[in-house]
């Protein structure tokens, strides 16, 4: 599942750690990014028990990989023997981890404050923001399970109150990580270079969708309209028909 | 339990927006299935995606909701659509309500604007990041800016976040394939229509634009244990209020509706400006008109004059006539005066003791050529707060100054020939008017006005040529008392005879009324008495601007004064120079009435070449010229020994010390 470990050779004994970091934050931020998407339909039409217990379970997922990944990199960075170019590596990947981090908090304090307002439990008014299917498969991919239970019961808000300040006791916990991080190991952040997009993903590279919308806005775009347009090739085929018969003919005569 | 944004770090917080509560209610009302808005399906090439809504449901729903008519219900659905809760299927970049059959969706609750959370930078780094991988660099104009600066400030300060956006956003996309098409359509759109509200494009106008950032931020609860220091604090504070100093509501509302009955007229806001407001119509004559050193002023403008005192010193028009009323009236000092401080509060810090020793010396002390008349007590202030020179120091002699003028010379200037001349000349423009097509001709020849640094550099020359034209009304003796010409401001307009004067004491045919006027004796002058009567009428006012309280104790000098004016009157000499005889004298035997019991006795003296050494204002040619402080009776005692022709110049006080050595 992570995409880098097809693109990096294998550098010696001591990289293997660094792949193995690599790896982790890969996956941390992989999960902070179906996080995303699992918050983005929270309160809308598709909203239900299963996605709230989706979030829950990608969040801890992303908190104890954000824990390993924190361990990891803070005892390689106190390592004082550390190479230089292996320092800098570790510093990137120190850096992207606490961005990664950093979103996961802020996805997680709008989450609690959605969560807040459209209760389950209450049966709160739901948005209707056209999204159909669940987002089950999202859920799967970041938490690499092949299966879900599609179920998970009805709501009640003393369930929903508990999670809520679940939720909160963990946005506290990252918040603490973050802080941690700061005070435990002094990372410059002005002086890590970006590299840029390493990562070509051939996969990413889809624009159907897009395609959709562009096409979607040049229909609209259009002079003619649809109906218009089928009759002028109605026309245009009628014309040629015509030639064509009138070319045959004069050929014939 | 407070949770922290991790990257605020308390310093900026936007202002409160209440609508977004208010607006969320209202989508909320909206999704409800039997009294909500009707949803339809969006058909795309392949899909169908539903709950899109047609622009004309959502305003009939609005209009039917709040029982409005259906421009505002438009009105509020457009707000609706610029803050971004619901966007438009089609056309996504126009922020507003069509009211026909466009689709519009609503937006999930994740890109709802929120109160709390400030839209970051790094997420629009990584939606940025996405569309150009996936567009392959076809961004926008202002995208690819955006990301260009975004990326270079980023660069500079937070280079991680490139790379981190780079990865994220691949994973975004990874994660989002595992979505159904229709759903990654929605998703795009979302996100599309979510940066399109916080980010727009240069130059539209932005519904979530505000002012400046807050220092406290307007969501948190203020949750403070109520210890003992914070009751102190709170009753420490109640009774500041309660000692602030309170004015009546009947003397305030009073002068509220005494300053509005007033100034009705000549608000543009209240009352249509002539010929035209320049701002409605594109028509700069008002402002040509209305120019600072016009010709001519507006009848308007003159009427603004007399309404106070004020109001005539700040516009430049009134103070060059009211310098003019006063130059006629031989007190143009007072004004000139009056500048100087301006111009010393106002200036630049660098000239500001070279300012201050002008000014003293030009107006301040004793034998001054433009000596001003302030009582004993605020010169004494004055001269010694002038030892250490600032800003204010000369802030009580100016606001005497500014009060006796006040008092005094602005009534009389009201009843003058010189403001009924101008009042009469003053022009009434015609109101335009100006029909459409003229309008829009006016607004496409709209210009742009001169530069302020153009301005300013006019003005300077103004002042300058004012300045260099020397003073007004008495005649500089003088070359070291002659103001300097870049710190004249308040010298006021010249005579153009004052060239003349200067040769005036060689010419035998008119001698120097200064000469004249020393030779004849305050003790002489005395013997006049009875001749002072009659011209004294000739010119009033040279006695009235030197009054002070003292003076009434004192006629024998105003006699003195006008008696020695009658002479040099027959001898034909200029008023300006006569006043400029009288002046120093007036200024010893009356001013120092208070300052210096002293400065009578010698004028007891019948010894006029003591008394003229002791004056110090002489006319001939010496460059030196050299005014004592009273006190000073050592070096009376030494002037008989200086040639009679030597011209010293002033000293201030506070450099009589250094000056002993440097003399002559």
């Amino acid at each position: 599942m992570p995409l880098s470990n097809n693109k990096v050779a294998d550098d010696g004994s001591s990289a293997e750690p660094l792949q193995d970091e690599k790896a982790m934050v890969d996956s941390l931020i992989k999960v902070v990014a179906c996080y995303r998407h699992l918050a983005s339909c929270v309160g809308g039409c598709t909203d239900s028990s299963s996605l709230r217990r989706d979030l829950g379970k990608t969040r801890e997922r992303a908190q104890t990989l954000a824990l390993s990944c924190r361990k990891h990199l803070t005892t390689r960075l106190r390592d004082k023997t550390l190479p230089d170019a292996e320092r800098k590596e570790t510093e990137r990947l120190w850096v992207s981890f606490s961005s990664c981090l950093e979103l996961l908090h802020a996805d997680m304090s709008k989450v609690l404050s959605m969560v807040k307002h459209f209760s389950l439990a209450n049966n709160s008014a739901m948005v209707q923001t056209g999204v159909q299917e669940g987002s089950a498969e999202v859920a799967a991919r970041a938490l690499s399970l092949p299966d879900l239970q599609k179920d998970a019961g009805p709501q009640t808000s003393s369930l929903e109150g508990q999670e809520q300040s679940h939720l909160e006791q963990e946005i506290e916990q990252v918040d603490r990580t973050l802080d941690d991080m700061e005070s435990k190991v002094n990372v410059l952040r002005w002086t890590v270079e970006a590299l840029g997009p390493q990562y070509t993903d051939p996969e990413s590279t889809d624009s159907a969708s897009l395609t959709l919308l562009s096409v979607d806005e040049e229909t609209t775009q259009q002079i003619c309209g649809r109906s218009q347009m089928f009759a002028a090739m109605l026309l245009c085929s009628v014309a040629i028909f015509a030639l064509v018969l009138s070319v045959c003919v004069v050929f014939l005569v | 339990m407070t949770i922290r944004n991790v990257r605020d770090h308390g310093q900026r917080f936007r202002p409160r927006m209440a609508c977004l509560k208010k607006v969320e209610s209202v989508v909320l009302e909206m999704q409800d299935p039997k009294t909500g808005v009707k949803s339809q399906n969006q058909r795309l090439v392949i899909t169908t995606i539903p709950h899109a809504v047609t622009g004309e449901d959502i305003v009939a729903w609005i209009a039917n909701r709040f029982k409005t008519n259906t421009l505002e219900a438009r009105a509020v659905g457009t707000m609706m659509v610029a803050f971004g809760y619901i966007y438009p299927l089609q056309d996504h970049k126009r922020l507003i309500l069509k009211p026909d059959t466009s689709l519009y969706r609503f937006q999930t609750p994740y890109f709802w604007p929120a109160q709390q959370w400030p839209v970051e930078d790094t997420d629009y780094a990584i939606y940025l990041a996405k569309r150009n991988i996936r567009k392959k660099g076809m961004l926008e104009l202002y995208e690819q800016a955006t990301r260009g600066t975004s990326a270079s400030q980023h660069a500079l300060v937070l280079p991680y976040r490139l790379e981190y956006a780079w990865s994220t956003s691949l994973y975004i996309d990874a994660a989002g394939k595992e979505r159904k098409k229709p759903d990654r359509v929605v998703f795009e759109c979302q996100e599309r229509a979510y940066w399109v509200v916080h980010r727009p494009p240069p130059g539209t106008v932005s519904a979530m634009d505000y002012g400046t950032d807050r220092m406290v931020d307007p969501n948190m609860e203020e949750v403070k244990k109520k210890t003992s220091d914070y009751y102190r604090r709170i009753i420490m504070f109640t009774q500041q209020c309660i000692m602030r100093p309170r004015v009546k509501s009947s003397v305030s509302i009073g002068a509220l509706v005494k300053y509005s009955t007033t100034y009705k007229e000549h608000d543009p806001f209240l009352h249509s400006s002539l010929p035209s407001n320049p701002w409605l119509t594109d028509d700069v004559t008002y402002w040509a008109l209305n120019l600072p050193n016009v010709e001519t002023p507006t009848k308007m403008r003159v009427e603004r004059w007399t309404f106070s005192f004020g109001e005539l010193l700040t516009d430049p028009r009134g103070r060059a006539d009211f310098r003019l009323f006063l130059k006629k009236e031989f007190s143009g000092e007072n004004l000139a005066f009056w500048e100087a401080c301006e111009d010393l509060k106002w200036g630049a810090a660098e000239t500001m003791k070279e300012k201050a020793q002008q000014i003293y010396k030009t107006f301040l002390a004793r034998g001054a050529p433009r000596w001003i008349n302030i009582d004993g007590k605020t010169m004494e202030i004055t001269v010694k707060g002038l030892s250490h020179p600032h800003r204010y120091v000369l802030d009580a002699a100016q606001t005497h100054i500014y009060m006796l003028m006040k008092k005094d010379s602005y009534g009389r200037y009201l009843k003058s020939p010189v403001f009924k001349d101008t009042q009469k000349k003053a022009i009434a423009p015609e109101a335009h008017r100006f029909s459409d097509a003229q309008l829009e001709q006016n607004a496409k020849r709209r210009r742009p006005s001169l530069s302020p640094i153009i301005l300013r550099q006019q003005e300077e020359e103004q002042k300058a040529k004012l300045a260099a034209s020397g003073p007004v009304d008495i005649t500089q003796l003088c070359r070291f008392t002659a103001p300097v010409p870049h710190l004249a401001v308040y010298t006021g307009i010249c005579e153009a005879t004052s060239p003349g004067l200067m040769t005036l004491p060689n010419s035998a045919a008119c001698p120097s009324p200064i000469s004249v006027a020393i030779d004849s004796t305050p003790a002489s002058e005395r013997r006049f008495d009875g001749n002072g009567g009659p011209s004294s009428s000739h010119f009033p006012s040279i006695a009235e601007v030197s009054i002070s309280e003292e003076e009434n104790q004192l006629p024998a000098p105003k006699s003195r004064m006008s008696l020695s004016l009658t002479r040099l009157l027959r001898r034909g000499c200029n008023a300006p120079s006569v006043f400029a005889s009288l002046s120093p004298k007036c200024a010893v035997t009356t001013g120092g009435g208070k300052v210096q019991p002293l400065g009578v006795e010698p004028l007891a003296q019948p010894q006029p070449r003591r008394i003229a050494n002791f004056f110090q204002i002489k006319v001939d040619i010496p460059p030196e010229c050299r005014i004592y402080p009273i006190d000073s009776e050592d070096e009376e005692d030494d002037s008989p020994d200086t040639a009679r022709g030597t011209v010293k110049e002033i000293i201030c006080p506070w450099e009589t010390i250094t000056k002993q050595d440097g003399a002559g």
